[in-house]
């Protein structure tokens, strides 16, 4: 990919906070158009990311443009925001609220106003439109302060753990905005460490664990670092099952589950088969980003161990 | 549009969005009536104070006297004299206690000292004896109602020696005004001028401390800094403050200005022979401009220091050093405005913090204009920078955009 088809481009990014490397040679490449997730447990290192890509905080190493501009600033006006920690002017009203996130990215006040109440109004919000923000919800809040960061239809977006604090409605809303604003043609950037939202958004999407990054690819890609998973239900039940399957198989309440080997699952259905078991129900499928995820971050965590443990010998 | 110049205009815009909702977030509340009429409220307890203590004054009035224990033909010249004499005296704290004449009976050093220990009224002050040579007694307050007495009895006794008490003299008076300004006028001038903008700043720029506390508190710091560099917002959020003062200033300068305009004859009279070097144009424009300097430039530093706080209680810690600062800056700038051309002056026209006080009584003082332009290039120099370092000291200590060491040379390089 070159720098005209991406939307932000990383290499490198390194961060220190109080000698602590808290993000540790991250490389990242957004697609433009795309809806791309930046993926991770708790303390990995997502939002100190975000915060350098976006120019908040400075990267102690590395290098990065944000469309096309390196330095991020430049692009503030085409860029939209929401970080992890909302934040709004209690006093203002919600329309007052989106208008002035509008301006801060180069909207007039007078267009932002009109388009905060077309905002709310579609987001179902219509009723708050001169309600002060302290008298909304939290869930209500957020959605103000997300509308405020479309407001003037940016050409990237920047959401750092949008779905957090909404409850089931509100989360759909959100991802049909995401995919609207998608639809527009603007890029999506958006933390997660809910695998579900990522897995139904995602184009592409990027894994990072210990500051490091673990994975880049799409959500099959990920999917595919784990073996099929078969769940098999034997015509006739017997204690012999059991050694004709692989080592892994576990029973559960109507049949077996287990990892399909490499070279397929055909020779051990043979077996089974022959050995008179049968086959009354079978099912091969890829596990889903959840296992890839847990996957890929209990191995970070096992290298990381293990460095660690080199280092002190 | 070349980039440079584009960017110039978005950190204008940005600076304009931020000034415009503080000031509208201060300006539109109830909290804002409260603060406008402060000094309302401030001098209506003055003015409640000033009367019970003038009526106080007024009762104590009535009680205090100074007695001569005289024959009744000097008592006559006497009291006459008192009442010439007692023109000359202004307000009722320069006028001495009325003058009560006795005629002498029996033992006049007995009576005078009873005189003295009087329950029903307080005497200061009791003569007895010749007038050539009397003797005079005076209470712990008394010795400038003593040295009344004593004159009285010279004029008595010189008014006898002449044949009447009345006034000899007869002077036509006329009331001239200057056409200049005089010396001791524009040293008043340069005084006024440093207490107008330390008063103003005092009252107005330590608001600034704690300005940046709102956007911490309710986390919208993060929206801005994505957004706005953090030298606009601080800028941005100093202007909105500023303008806030402007609006004091203005209510109150309108008011006070039409309180002047129908002051006293006499009072007009005296206050035309207060004046800058200047001339008064000038003067306004460079009392407003160092005023704004002045605000701009410790306003920073307070939002610089407040931002750094992470809780309301150290805020209100801040405020007392807050208030030593200005007080210094006002002592230093008060030096260079009763002894202008000293070095203690150049230095306080020259130390940024100092500057915008020292030149404004510059002013008043001096009439060259080409160190004001300069003072005042010099003074928006440090204005900026002391915004990008509070910015930047924010950036790395509150955002942690650093990698947790301090070092000056990180707080100056990009």
């Amino acid at each position: 990919m070159t720098s005209d088809t991406l939307a932000i481009s990383a290499t490198g990014l390194i961060k220190n906070f109080g000698g602590r490397r808290v993000v540790d040679g991250i490389d990242i490449a957004v697609p433009k158009g795309a809806i791309y997730g930046v993926l991770g447990p708790n303390g990995a290192g997502k939002t100190t990311t975000l915060r350098m890509l976006l120019g908040i905080i400075e990267p102690d190493g590395g290098h990065r443009t944000l469309l096309g501009h390196e330095r991020p600033r430049e692009a503030s006006d085409q860029v939209g925001y929401l970080p992890e920690e909302r934040g709004l002017y209690p006093a203002m009203k919600a329309k007052d609220a989106i208008a002035f996130l509008g301006a801060l990215r180069g909207l007039d006040l007078k267009t932002g106003r009109k388009r905060a109440i077309d905002l709310l109004e579609a987001a179902g919000l219509g009723h708050a439109v001169d309600t002060k923000i302290r008298k909304l919800s939290k869930g209500m809040a957020q959605l103000v302060q997300l509308l405020g960061s479309v407001v003037h239809r940016p050409d990237l977006l920047v959401l750092d753990e949008p779905f957090s604090g909404l409850d089931p409605v509100n989360q759909e809303r959100l991802e049909a905005l995401i995919v609207a604003e998608r639809d527009r043609g603007a890029t999506i950037l958006f933390s997660t460490h809910v695998m579900a939202h990522a897995e139904r958004l995602c184009d592409r999407l990027c894994i990072i664990a210990g500051g490091k990054r673990r994975f880049e690819g799409t959500v099959a890609d990920a999917r595919g670092t784990l073996p099929m998973k078969a769940h098999y239900v034997p015509h006739h039940d017997g204690d012999g099952i059991a050694a004709l399957l692989p080592a892994d198989a576990v029973r559960d309440a109507d049949g077996w589950r287990f990892t399909v080997p490499e070279d397929g699952a055909e020779a051990i259905l043979k077996r089974l088969i022959d050995a008179g078991f049968g086959i009354a129900g079978l099912s091969i499928e890829r596990p889903g980003l959840h296992e890839a995820f847990v996957r890929i971050v209990g191995a970070a965590a096992q290298d990381d161990e293990a460095d660690s443990l080199e280092q002190a010998a | 549009m070349s980039a440079q110049q584009s960017n110039t205009r978005r950190l204008i815009r940005q600076t304009l969005t931020i000034a415009r909702r503080d000031f509208i977030a201060t300006v539109f509340t109830p909290t804002f009536l409260i603060f406008l009429f402060a000094p309302l409220i401030m001098g209506s307890f003055g003015a409640i104070g000033g009367l019970g203590a003038l009526s106080m004054k007024q009762g104590n009035d009535t009680k205090d006297r100074i007695v001569a224990i005289v024959p009744p033909a000097e008592a006559a010249a006497m009291a006459a004299i008192d009442t010439r004499l007692r023109r000359i005296f202004r307000g009722r704290d320069e006028r001495p206690p009325a003058l009560v004449t006795e005629a002498p009976r029996g033992d006049a050093a007995a009576r005078a000292r009873a005189e003295l220990q009087a329950k029903d009224y307080d005497v200061s002050a009791v003569l007895y004896g010749p007038l050539a040579t009397p003797t005079i007694l005076y209470g712990a307050q008394g010795a400038r109602t003593a040295d009344y007495l004593a004159e009285l009895a010279e004029a008595t006794l010189r008014a006898e020696r002449s044949g009447g008490s009345a006034a000899l003299s007869r002077p036509t008076k006329q009331s001239v005004a200057r056409t200049k300004v005089s010396n001791g006028g524009k040293n008043q001038a340069a005084f006024f001028t440093v207490f107008g903008i330390f008063f103003l700043t005092l009252l107005l720029a330590g608001q600034a401390v704690g300005t940046m506390a709102e956007e911490r508190s309710n986390k919208v710091i993060e929206v801005l800094a994505a957004a706005v560099p953090l030298e606009s917002v601080f800028l941005g959020k100093l202007l909105g403050m500023f303008g806030v003062a402007v609006l004091f200033v203005g209510f109150w300068g309108t008011l006070v200005s039409q309180i002047a305009a129908i002051a006293p004859p006499g009072l007009a009279a005296a206050l035309a022979t207060i004046g800058p070097a200047v001339g008064m144009p000038v003067y306004v424009v460079l009392f407003f401009a160092y005023f704004t300097m002045a605000y701009m430039l410790l306003g920073a530093v307070f939002l610089s220091v407040g931002a750094q706080a992470s809780t309301m209680r150290e805020i209100q810690m801040l405020s007392l050093p807050i208030t030593i600062v200005q007080v210094a800056m006002f002592g230093l700038a008060s030096v260079a405005a009763a002894q202008p051309g000293t070095a203690v002056a150049t230095f306080a026209e020259w130390f940024p913090f100092s500057s915008p006080f020292a030149m404004a009584a510059r002013a008043a003082n001096r009439p060259e204009l080409w160190p004001h332009l300069l003072a005042l290039a010099w003074q928006l120099l440090w204005v900026g920078i002391v915004i990008t370092i509070g910015a930047r000291a924010f950036r790395r200590g509150v955002l942690q955009s650093g990698s947790g060491k301090f070092s000056v040379k990180a707080l100056f390089g990009r």
